[in-house]
């Protein structure tokens, strides 16, 4: 299937750019109208994956991070991707709770949020290399 | 963000203005613990009324102020959270834990 329309941006890992993602993110959503609901639990989702690439796949040194937004008829898919750490254990990770930075009073909660305001999830990551996010969401209409 | 500060009795009232993510959560957590230990007060409420964003951050800050306050004996009250925010207070079970005065 071919998307109605895409885009892709990349930045430096920077705490400041996770509103910058979220607000690109949600602008670009919004071509296709969607509800309110649904912008705001992909600015929910964008922050989690674009903090976590920046906490953890940077452990806040400098970095890129990429995310791609592709738009289809009836939903989206939001690719966010870091070439850091990566994770060694991905089914570990998303265990709601689960966190590998309890000192920076991280809750574990972020892989939970992306699961349950978006419609799907993958992971995929390898140490050494870093890890990419895919998460789709339904736009359902006002 | 701006975080800004009230004291009613021993309580400090915590009034968080803008969005909460792991950028703006650093500062804030710094200004409301020296706020804490400045102030001659046990309790904390925390008005969320002035909070358009929240994501795990917040959570985290949430969280970690109600250690903080539970710790000299203290309790943690949430106020007034826009729909916006509850849906992720609620998904966090934040709710059953923390004080929520609506
Ligand atoms: N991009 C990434 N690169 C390396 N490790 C990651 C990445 N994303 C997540 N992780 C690992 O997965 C764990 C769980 O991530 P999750 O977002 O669920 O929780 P958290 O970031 O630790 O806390 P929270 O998101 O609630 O602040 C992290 O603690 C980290 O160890
Ligand atoms: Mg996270």
């Amino acid at each position: 299937m071919q998307p109605i329309n895409r885009m892709k941006t990349e930045f430096l890992s920077k705490s400041s750019n996770e509103a910058f993602a979220r607000v690109v993110a949600a602008s670009f959503v919004a071509q296709a109208d969607p509800s309110i609901d649904v912008l705001a639990d992909i600015r929910t989702a964008v922050s989690e994956a674009v903090t976590n690439a920046i906490v953890h796949g940077y452990d806040d040194t400098e970095g890129i991070v990429t995310m791609e937004c592709l738009l289809y008829s009836d939903h989206v898919e939001i690719i966010i991707e870091d070439f850091g750490k990566g994770i060694k254990d991905i089914a570990q990770a998303k265990t709601p709770l689960f966190t590998t930075r309890p000192d920076l009073e991280r809750s574990g909660m972020g892989f939970t949020v992306m699961e349950t305001f978006m419609d799907s999830l993958e992971v995929e990551s390898e140490p050494g290399k870093g890890t990419k996010i895919r998460m789709t969401k339904q736009l359902e209409y006002r | 963000m701006d975080v800004k500060f009230a004291k009613e009795g021993n309580t400090l009232i915590v009034l968080i203005e803008g969005e909460i993510d792991h950028h703006t959560a650093s500062r804030a957590r710094a200004r409301i613990d020296s706020k804490f230990l400045m102030e001659p007060v046990k309790n904390m409420v925390m008005d969320l009324s002035r909070v358009t964003f929240m994501d795990s951050a917040g959570i985290g800050l949430i969280l970690g102020r109600m250690n903080r306050v539970n710790s000299v004996g203290g309790k943690m009250t949430l106020r007034k959270p826009k729909p916006e925010i509850s849906k992720i207070l609620k998904m966090s079970k934040i709710e059953s834990i923390v004080e929520l005065d609506a």
